[in-house]
């Protein structure tokens, strides 16, 4: 299997059947939606004793929940007697235990079985404890993001290890939303089906070759309506020669840095205007004066990252795009959103209307793509996705801590990625579930 | 092409109280008589020719014409949660004032709004229409609707309930604010870049 992938994942190119393949999707489930750390869910979501989130790791429905010692366990959501579902509700509190619906087996919200109806039939040799829910071992959270994996060897070493720099760029962005990762909390999801492969959305999270193209709708509205010098319209030209540029942060993490056009002046000006921007504006300069209202009105913009923490947890903006997949041709695209505690209530009401501006300007421009993508990895006489664009232009360059920064157009997103990716799927590991 | 359809509107409108009205709207949703009452039968024909007739003009993609339905004051409100929350709280599936939904057409109007290409047919179908008095000379209306869109050769089905708040401006009639609730609307949708 290792040679196999040394051919599907080549310099420059990667086979189609990558993303087709139904093998190849079985084996991710366990090499890289099993043995990397994956995210699950944010500590704001969870934050009582005794509260859970449903979520998946890939295919398996998990449960995370927060005991009532406030430590976080991932539970498979699978009775360990016959199969069924544990858990049908998608969160929930005051949630000590789980019973399943089927025979009434129950569960502590630490995994342990507690009890068993009429236990007594089974024998006397017979041992409880070797019915408790099946967990996922490791179990970290960096400022407020819960990750988990199955992998012993990166799971003892811990979570920053593995995000290495891209636990910085995480930092920046708490700090343009307040810098109390605490009082950052997720409020309310977007949900969308994607018709693809997993993949094709990831290949996406750092392009930034396509935005002049994919979102000409986008950028030819705005235009028209509120003139140059808005929103994205620093994508339309010569990109490479801008500021902005894009990272390979290791371990298939990478970074897109918006922000030295995004920011150069106000960011919050060049914003298409939300609803309600003018009440806000009036009635916030009004509450806490303008230099202060100023600032509430930049950290309601997007944070102009688009960090990728592999394999599925994106920032974009101020939301946090997760890439779940749910076949080998279907996948789950979620956007949290993100309010902040501790701040006036327009500025998150502003942060909201901002929030929902790109999942209905650009995304679905971008979702059709993604599609259209797929759909093509299917003919059969073309076998390669290139992902070569400044393989060959000697623009990148190396920092001592191994970060690599390229133009923003390049192509070193996928690369970054893919090579993670290879190397998971090539690994012989051994994982098993706690 | 009515030229008030490019101007952009502005959004001083939509403050703290207009977000107020629109929870009390939601909450008066699950009112039965005899706390609401009813509308003269002019108002019921008038408002309902209004229904019909924005939903047709959203199917006909007649979208400048689809504007005109909507008062300058208006908004147009997909919840993402079930039950609804707040939208000051979380996160919609989306929510325009007059200006955005200005914003949305002009992006269809493009011609290279991909997730439009090719144009997603639809047709709705609106039934169950119940008719209320509101506060002063409002009129609230829910209905019952499917919608059946077809992109790219395949028909899909959506369907849910609508709370509409209509108003009298200069003798005609305008929504004020439309609810659309999917009853799917906290899972996963599809390209919904149409008008429900
Ligand atoms: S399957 Fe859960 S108790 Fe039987
Ligand atoms: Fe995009």
């Amino acid at each position: 299997m290792a040679s196999d992938f040394d051919d599907l994942v080549q310099e420059g190119r990667v086979h189609r059947t990558v993303y087709t393949d139904e093998a190849i999707f079985s084996r991710e489930q366990q090499k890289v939606f099993g043995e990397t750390w994956v995210y699950l869910a944010h500590a704001s979501e969870i934050t009582e004793p005794n509260s859970f989130v449903a979520r998946k790791m890939g295919l398996r429905s998990v449960i995370v929940t927060r005991d009532k010692e406030h430590k976080v366990h991932v539970l498979l959501n699978r009775c360990t007697h016959r199969g069924a579902t544990v858990c049908r509700e998608k969160k929930g509190d005051k949630t000590p235990f789980f019973t399943c619906p089927y025979h009434g087996w129950t569960f502590k919200n630490t995994g342990e079985c507690a009890a068993i109806p009429h236990q007594d039939a089974y024998g006397e040799g017979f041992k409880k404890s070797s019915f408790n829910l099946k967990q996922i071992p490791y179990v970290s959270e960096y400022r407020g993001f819960i990750l988990a994996t199955l992998n012993p060897e990166k799971g003892k070493k811990g979570i920053k290890d593995h995000l290495r720099s891209a636990a910085g760029r995480i930092d920046e962005w708490i700090d343009h939303n307040g810098g109390d990762h605490k009082a950052i909390r997720i409020s309310g999801a977007q949900q969308y089906t994607v018709h693809a492969n997993w993949k094709c959305l990831y290949d996406n999270a750092g392009d930034g070759y396509h935005p002049e193209f994919s979102h000409q709708s986008l950028l030819q509205m705005t235009q028209q309506r509120y003139g140059a010098g808005m929103d994205l319209d620093y994508f339309a030209g010569g990109i490479d020669s801008t500021p902005m540029y894009s990272q390979d942060l290791g371990n298939g993490h990478t970074f897109l840095d918006q922000r030295p056009c995004m920011y150069e002046a106000s960011a919050f000006d060049r914003q298409r205007p939300q609803p309600g921007r003018e009440a806000i504006v009036e009635q916030l300069t009004k509450e806490v004066g303008e230099d202060k209202a100023r600032e509430y009105f930049e950290m309601a913009t997007g944070a102009g990252m688009n960090l990728n923490i592999f394999p599925n947890l994106l920032f974009i903006g101020n939301q946090l795009q997760v890439i779940t997949p749910l076949s080998v041709g279907l996948s789950d695209m979620t956007w949290y959103s993100t309010s902040i505690d501790n701040v006036p209530a327009a500025v998150n009401t502003l942060r909201l209307r901002t929030q929902e501006d790109f999942t209905a300007f650009g995304e679905p421009d971008d979702t059709a793509n993604f599609e259209a993508c797929f759909k093509g990895m299917h003919e059969r006489e073309i076998d390669w996705i290139d992902i070569s664009r400044h393989l060959h232009t000697g623009v990148d360059k190396t920092d001592d801590n191994g970060i690599v920064t390229s133009v923003i157009s390049s192509d070193i997103h996928m690369r970054a990625y893919y090579a993670e990716w290879k190397k998971l799927m090539q690994s012989n590991d051994e994982s098993s579930l706690g | 092409m009515a030229s008030k359809n490019n101007s952009i509107a502005d959004s001083y409108y939509l403050n703290d109280a207009f977000y107020d009205r629109l929870m009390a709207l939601n909450e008066s949703w699950k009112m039965e008589a005899p706390a609401i009452s009813p509308i003269t039968l002019e108002d019921k024909q008038a408002c309902e020719s209004l229904i019909f007739t924005e939903a047709r003009l959203a199917d006909d993609l007649r979208l400048e014409q689809w504007l005109d339905c909507y008062s300058d004051q208006c908004v147009y409100w997909i919840p993402s949660s079930y039950p609804v929350v707040d939208p000051r709280q979380e996160i919609t599936l989306e929510f325009h004032d007059k200006r955005r939904l200005q914003d949305r057409v002009a992006r269809i109007r493009t011609g290279v709004a991909y997730s439009m290409v090719p144009v997603i047919r639809t047709r709705h179908v609106l039934g169950n229409i119940e008719y209320r008095q509101g506060v002063d000379k409002e009129v609230r209306a829910r209905a019952s609707f499917i919608i059946d869109a077809l992109f790219d050769g395949k028909h899909r089905i959506l369907s849910g309930w609508i709370g509409y708040s209509l108003v009298s401006e200069q003798n005609e009639w305008k929504i004020a604010v439309k609810q659309i609730n999917l009853i799917d609307a906290d899972c996963l949708q599809e390209n919904n870049t149409f008008f429900l």
